[in-house]
């Protein structure tokens, strides 16, 4: 039984918008260990982007947040921000998804990297450009030295992505939230940060938790994977459970999201199984089950009550009355 | 190699809801607090409107070019006075209320020729560009370098004061003021996709600058106008206060301010009054302005 | 195979469930409508499209060759599909096709008239066969206009028809696109959602009943499950209005799923253009090689061999001599530098542009040539990915 680096129990998170309470989050409890990869799959509106900014306390005032997230035994939930600081870089690290407005476009990247390098340590700045170099070149980028009197206008979109990494990793933090890290890169970019970043994980024993809304990225690079929807957790298992021989996805919106997802092997114009409507307004969402009015195989059940995320299979929860049989041949 | 999961039972009681963030009192504040930013300085406006405006019609006022000099620095409150006379015995309140019509009717003017001038060279410009643009530009460059003040002194010299100069003084301002702005707007919106598909769609060029263009930046133009309404007022009180714009005897809020100056220490009311007119219209412009952009700019 | 309906698309803001998916089932077949002489609906040659690329002070900093020579051809009813990344100048060549604005040099015939020569009003009339739908759908609609009137402006603008006539259009069309009229024409784009506002945007499309629609990554900005429901609207338009496609995106199995052929583009040419199943089970060019290895898959046990590629690309100002792709090829050589590869015939209607296509060994001396970008053995690292456990 080993030692969990993160663990969230029953995060909840509400926030105000025109007038009408929305619950953004909503009962999320996962656990990722030392070394580990866990992927948050959701689409727009899942809660998967606010779950992680709660954990590292990047929410605006206003928000009222529950639950509790233990780094190490540590609390991050209600931390003020001076103590956040502390934590943040040294134990936890975000990247963001979009380069371009995460870097200052009037600072050289050389400068950006020293900068978050001397928030959290206190080195000269000789020093601090030392290590700055270094971590270019840990992130292999080309001609490091070169680069670190750039203008981030003068990379390219993978490049800048490996100079976020950089200031992430300053402090080389064991755990790296990555947000839709590469949804803005091309298809062969994504390919290299992603075996970037996991060759960093086994450099540095770092574990990452990788935010998306694409399930082939999980499939490829998770340990484990979590599908969100409406701000709950509506399916959970290692990602060798759901895709790979003998894995079955169980909750129908898993099984709708798998769909719909174009596949190469898949004969060119296929009508796509289609799901109707829209993910539920999060002011008002329906009584029961979340995904109800749009799931084909809803019964009444399924929109009276709420179905409870619980274990049906060692290593696998889903929450769903009627999950799917052999993996969705129904 | 996952860590075991924490557990959680079909029959777990529901956790205690969060505190509720919507205050319903918070929400009532913010939506008045807004209301108020822009109805407070639109009826003020109003008021100052129909006071200068239509009393006059209603209610007949003492002369506001002539006076009595027997019944000259009389106070507020005075019998057929209300806010007194001043040196040479002419009504203050009247002056007020026949300068408070210039004022506004330079301000409107010189306003809705910029926009008529300057913001349909303004959107030509923006729409067309190449060296429509580069000519509409120059033009506009020419006519802002000339100082708005020394132009009006050199026509009122020139010509002769009248409240006609004054607008056409005033106006080689406003054009070019609207003119970029518009400009500005235009080249916003054309480099959007809509416009792009419109032009797709076969719409020609004139159905999209009234159509799609001029919707669009509608907005921008009319909260700019309004501030600017503010600043020709001032410009305008300006040039009367040096004898160049409005001439004697006609009443206006600039003259008031010059005739009071002289006696400033002694009776410092005369220059107050008309200043404070001035604040207040021209702080209501401004707060209206603001208030319809915050409106408008969520749209 | 009996050839189902296809499955009635639900509206979107519509709460009720999707009647039984029809499962990953052949639509109407997928045979283009040839026309009754064989000619090509649009037959585009050698088109170059250029940009200044200026300094921040004005001075120009070079001169971006966005596309440089493309060709190809699209037969009626045909879905061309075309793969690009960023850079590859795939949105310019779009524009180009348009005129809007016109292609530095090269021709594009379109129903038998040479856009390029066309002016004004026999522009317009040429061009009212052949829309456009955009990536951003919010941005595509003027967010002052009702939604009726937006469907309504190239009905306007063509003068078909009395304002009554136009108005039943209209709801037809909003018909079409699965939008009640009832609930919808009168709304403003901000009251809709992304999915919904590219509908909206696809009815204004089809209004004038086009041959062909230039859809430009119309589907990248929405949430899975809604692309899926306004790709099948696509194949459903496809079936009941004959309509050819040039899809634009780069997600190969995007485009795959959709097109007939497929064309890969980098770097303003085009690599290779072939019939989808070809170019996916024998690709011939090693960028569309690259490009299949890095799509991470869902598909149960596979394998995948994540070939890496290495390098950046190269600045679209400075493009590497001969071939451009050669920077990040592993298997480039000294001829890919001096001789530019023309695209040549390897297999039925499947064309590749270059020197030592896959389905050759590879080049003998594919050492490191003189560009110093690709090293020996050129570029690939070969890493089995976390799937396979």
């Amino acid at each position: 039984m080993t030692d969990a680096l993160l663990e969230v129990e029953d995060l909840r998170v509400t926030f105000a918008a025109g007038g009408r309470e929305v619950r953004a989050v909503d009962s999320v409890s996962f656990a990722v260990s030392p070394g580990a990869t866990l992927a948050i799959i959701g689409e727009s509106g899942s809660g998967k982007t606010v779950s992680c900014r709660a954990i590292m306390g990047l929410l605006p005032t206003g928000t009222a947040i529950g639950g509790s997230a233990r780094l190490r035994g540590t609390e991050l939930l209600g931390l003020s921000d001076a103590q956040l600081r502390r934590h943040r870089g040294s134990d936890l690290a975000m990247v963001f998804q979009d380069p371009a407005r995460s870097l200052n476009p009037t600072m050289r990247i050389g400068l950006q990297i020293t900068e978050a390098i001397r928030t959290h340590r206190k080195v000269s700045k000789a020093e601090a450009q030392t290590q700055a170099i270094e971590l270019l070149r840990l992130v292999r980028m080309p001609a490091a030295e070169r680069r670190f009197h750039e203008y981030p206008h003068q990379l390219s979109g993978g490049m800048r992505q490996r100079v976020m990494i950089a200031m992430a990793l300053a402090c080389r933090p064991k755990l790296l939230i990555a947000d839709e890290a590469t949804t803005a890169l091309d298809v062969t970019t994504q390919a290299q940060i992603m075996e970037l970043l996991l060759e960093l994980q086994e450099e540095l024993d770092m574990a990452l938790i990788m935010i998306s809304h694409d399930l082939g990225l999980a499939a490829s690079y998770a340990d484990e994977v979590i599908v969100m929807y409406a701000g709950k957790i509506v399916e959970q298992a290692p990602a060798a459970g759901l895709f790979g021989t003998g894995g079955a996805v169980r909750m129908r919106y898993t099984r709708a999201l798998l769909d719909a997802i174009p596949h190469l092997e898949r004969p060119a114009h296929t009508q796509l199984p289609v799901v109707g409507g829209r993910p539920p307004d999060p002011t008002a969402l329906p009584s029961g089950c979340s995904f109800a009015p749009r799931c084909q195989y809803a019964e009444d059940d399924c929109r009276a009550t709420v179905p409870a995320l619980a274990e049906h299979a060692p290593g696998h929860r889903w929450a769903c009355w009627h999950p799917c049989e052999n993996g969705g041949a129904a | 190699m996952a860590a075991p999961l924490p557990d959680v039972t079909l029959a777990s009681p529901l956790p205690p809801p969060l505190p509720s963030l919507v205050n319903a009192r918070r929400l009532r504040t913010q939506r008045v607090g807004r209301a108020l930013r822009l109805w407070v300085p639109a009826g003020v406006l109003i008021l100052i409107l129909a006071i200068c405006f239509l009393l006059p019609l209603v209610v007949s006022l003492p002369s506001s070019t002539k006076g009595n000099i027997i019944y000259n620095n009389e106070p507020p409150f005075s019998p057929g006075h209300i806010l007194g006379t001043d040196v040479q015995g002419v009504d203050i309140f009247s002056q007020l209320v026949y300068g408070g019509q210039v004022a506004f009717e330079v301000g409107v003017s010189v306003t809705i020729i910029g926009i008529a001038i300057g913001g349909t060279l303004g959107v030509i410009a923006g729409y067309f560009g190449g060296w429509v643009d580069a000519v509409v530009s120059r033009v506009f460059d020419i006519l802002i370098a000339f100082p708005a003040l020394v132009l009006a002194l050199v026509i009122a010299e020139g010509l002769g004061p009248s409240e006609m100069h004054t607008i056409w003084a005033l106006s080689v301002f406003g054009i070019p003021a609207v003119g970029r702005v518009t400009r500005g707007a235009t080249l916003t919106i054309r480099g959007l996709p809509f416009m792009t598909a419109a032009r797709l769609a076969g719409t020609r060029g004139w159905r999209i600058i009234t159509r799609h263009i001029v919707p669009n930046i509608a907005p921008t133009i009319v909260t700019f106008s309004l501030l600017g309404i503010g600043v020709v007022i001032i410009l305008e009180g300006a040039l009367d206060f040096l004898g160049y714009g409005i001439p004697a005897p006609t009443a206006s809020w600039g003259k008031m301010i010059a005739n009071g100056q002289q006696i400033l220490s002694a009776q410092p009311e005369y220059v107050l009054i008309p200043s404070i007119a001035l604040l207040i219209t021209v702080a209501a412009l401004n707060m209206l302005g603001d208030a319809l952009r915050e409106r408008w700019g969520t749209q | 195979m009996t050839v189902p309906e296809p499955s009635a698309t639900p509206a979107d803001g519509d709460p009720r469930p999707a009647e039984p998916a029809t499962q990953a089932t052949q639509a109407t077949q997928a045979t283009p409508v040839a026309a009754a002489n064989g000619e090509p609906l649009l037959s585009v040659r050698d088109l170059v499209q250029e940009f200044t690329v200026r300094e921040r002070g004005g001075g120009k900093a070079g001169v971006v060759q966005a596309v440089s020579g493309v060709s190809f051809d699209i037969m009626p009813g045909e879905t061309l599909g075309i793969v690009g990344e960023t850079g590859s100048g795939k949105s310019t060549l779009a524009r180009a096709i348009l005129q809007a604005p016109r292609p530095k040099s090269g021709s594009v015939v379109f129903r038998g008239k040479e856009l390029t020569r066309l002016r004004g009003g026999s522009l317009l009339q040429a061009r009212r066969h052949m829309q456009f739908v955009f990536q951003d759908p919010f941005g595509s609609l003027d967010p002052k206009w009702k939604v009726r009137s937006i469907v309504d402006e190239p009905l306007v603008a063509y003068h078909t028809g009395s304002g009554a006539a136009r108005r039943k259009r209209v709801n037809e069309l909003l018909d079409l696109v699965g939008l009640d009229p009832a609930r919808y024409a009168k709304r403003h784009p901000r009251e809709l959602s992304g999915g919904q506002a590219q509908r909206v945007a696809i009815a204004r499309a089809v209004a004038l009943e086009p041959s062909l629609l230039i859809c430009d990554e119309a589907v990248s900005s929405l949430d899975v499950l809604i692309q899926a429901q306004v790709l099948n609207l696509f194949e459903r338009l496809r079936a009941e209005l004959g309509l050819a496609y040039l899809f634009i995106a780069h997600d190969l199995a995007l485009v795959k799923q959709v097109s007939d052929r497929v064309a890969v583009m980098y770097l303003g040419k085009l690599c290779e253009t072939g019939p989808g199943n070809a170019v996916y089970r024998e690709p011939l060019h090693p960028y569309t090689r690259a490009l299949l290895d890095s799509i991470p898959s869902t598909e149960p046990g596979s394998a995948r061999a994540s070939t890496v590629i290495k390098g950046e690309p190269p600045s679209p100002i400075n493009p590497p001599s001969g071939c451009r792709f050669r920077t990040r090829c592993p298997r480039a050589t000294d001829l890919c530098a001096t001789d530019e590869p023309m695209p040549r015939e390897l297999a039925t209607g499947h064309f590749v542009a270059c020197h030592f296509p896959l389905t050759e060994a590879p080049p003998a001396e594919a050492a490191g040539n003189g560009s110093g970008h690709a090293a020996a053995p050129a570029g690939t690292e070969t890493k089995t990915s976390k799937a396979v456990r």
